[in-house]
């Protein structure tokens, strides 16, 4: 068994179900998300258009964190996915350094590394991960990616628009765009100017080294 | 259409190595750095080994404990740092440093009961292995570098080479230092010696850097990136001061002080150049962590 995920960008309308519904789920502190939407407007009015992109942990099979943890605090499941024992983490960080996707943040409570672990304590017990459950339009797509008959299988074999994140460093991600585009995935193609803008500050952190 | 720009996003975290790894870095390449050249000195001028039988393992204990100290206070579970021997990751570069490190520590111990017993013969017992230790406790963190898959610009084996470069050079300021306080007592040829060490790797170590800026392919446009905020970015006022500090004004100095036999340019020289190894370390390491990963 190899879960993976899959989001169709032109079914997402930016609700933030998704990132509420993890929230909840997984107890995540403020100022640390494990699945987040970012909004990403192109073009120059009336000719605009805007990309909303979900962005959580690729799970990747090749996963830099898992390499680079000196205690193994990040470690595979036998599903594929990449987990984290919070007792073992010493907090060095270094997963946060060595992951491409920013997908890694330091518990401001258990002080330790978290990030989305595809709901692994939900699908233990035969649940669904709890962002895919609140997505209304079902641009979430969960599943084995080793059976051919799962949903997310036929999605990947049905569309020919799928594109991972950052491909070329060989991380293997298993979570998968389709109808993406480069400017709504690789984010040195868009400006990220710090400020107030739609509903919120768009900035970033202060540095949250260990002290 | 043209232009995007981010309108929506939480706040993302940006400096998660600070000062303190900066700090690391640094005093590791002064303990490595005045071991390995403490060995060559002893095995080349036997005649002065009681000089650097002396300052090898005071120098390295001194440097290498600040190395461990902002290591461990780095950590966000400083008090969990065990767990690292034992239940280790052997993948994990983070895990071989720490190894390695504590390994180098304990010739270090060796060597320092050595000089203060006299006991010459324990330290030649541990010479070698403590040259290998050195070895790699310098190039380790460019493992954990080449490792931080995120920050493409961090390659090793360049990062390595410019590591061992960065041992050569505070290992030899710092003797040179050393040597000044106590009234120049070494030799006049092996404080030459120490001198053309400090040029030969300074110049190494800045045409490394000069090229990466200015000649080198960028294999990503994230490193392209990166070396834009290091020339022109927030973080270019430690880069340009650490290029002055750390390559130019030793080489200058040291240059003078070597043709003209005037050694307390010599010590001017060391001193700019431990200051400036940390600058050029900060700039390296910041750069990348200040664009966005997502």
């Amino acid at each position: 068994m190899r879960l993976g995920f899959l989001v169709d960008l032109s079914r997402c309308m930016g609700c933030m179900a998704c990132a509420v519904a993890c929230k909840a789920e997984n107890n995540v502190p403020l100022h640390s998300w494990r699945l987040r939407v970012k909004y990403i407007d192109q073009g120059e009015f009336p000719d605009v258009k805007r990309h909303f992109v979900p962005l959580r942990c690729n799970h990747c099979e090749n996963a830099p964190c898992e390499r680079i943890c000196p205690v193994s605090a990040l470690h595979y499941l036998p599903n594929g996915i990449v987990n984290v024992d919070h007792e073992r983490c010493i907090g060095c960080a270094s997963c946060m350094m060595a992951c491409p996707y920013n997908a890694i943040y330091i518990d401001p409570i258990t002080n330790s590394a978290d990030k989305c672990t595809y709901c692994a304590h939900r699908i233990e017990v035969g649940l669904m991960p709890a962002c895919v459950v609140a997505c209304p339009t079902h641009a979430n797509i969960f599943g084995d990616l080793d059976d051919p008959e799962s949903e997310i299988s036929k999605y990947l074999k049905s569309h020919r628009d799928v594109m991972v994140r950052k491909p070329e460093l060989n991380t293997h991600p298993k979570h998968f765009y389709v109808r993406g585009s480069t400017v709504a995935l690789d984010p040195l193609a868009s400006e990220r100017p710090e400020g107030f803008t739609l509903f919120t500050e768009v900035k970033f952190l202060e540095h949250i080294g260990g002290h | 259409m043209v232009g995007a720009e981010v309108t929506f996003d939480v706040a993302l975290p940006k400096v998660v190595w600070g000062w303190l790894v900066s700090t690391n870095m640094w005093a590791k390449s002064i303990a490595t750095g005045s071991f390995l050249l403490g060995i060559y000195f002893i095995k080349k001028y036997p005649e002065q080994d009681n000089f650097f039988r002396k300052w090898l393992p005071i120098l390295g204990i001194i440097f290498i404990g600040i190395t461990l100290l902002v290591t461990v206070l780095d950590l966000h579970h400083m008090f969990r740092f065990w767990k690292i021997f034992l239940h280790p990751h052997f993948t994990s570069a983070v895990t071989l440093g720490a190894w390695v490190v504590s390994a180098f520590v304990i010739v270090l111990l060796v060597a320092f009961w050595s000089w203060a017993t006299g006991n010459k013969k324990l330290l030649d017992r541990v010479m070698i292995p403590g040259f290998i230790l050195a070895f790699f406790s310098t190039i380790y963190t460019a493992g954990i570098m080449g490792e931080a898959t995120a920050r493409e610009v961090w390659v090793f084996p360049a990062e390595m080479i410019s590591m061992l470069l960065s041992a050569m050079i505070a290992g030899s300021a710092a003797y040179l230092i050393v040597d000044a306080l106590y009234g120049q007592i070494l030799k006049e040829e092996i404080r030459r010696e120490l001198g053309y060490i400090l040029f030969g790797s300074s110049g190494l170590a800045a045409a490394m850097f000069i090229g990466e800026l200015f000649f080198a392919k960028m294999h990503s446009e994230f490193s392209y990136e990166v070396i834009k905020v290091l020339a022109f970015g927030e973080v270019a006022p430690f880069f340009w001061l650490g290029i002055v500090f750390a390559f130019i004004i030793p080489m200058t100095l040291v240059g003078i002080a070597n043709e003209y036999r005037r050694y307390r340019y010599a010590w001017i020289a060391s001193v700019f150049a431990l200051i400036g190894l940390w600058l050029i370390k900060h700039a390296w390491l910041i750069a990348p962590q200040t664009l966005p990963l997502s």
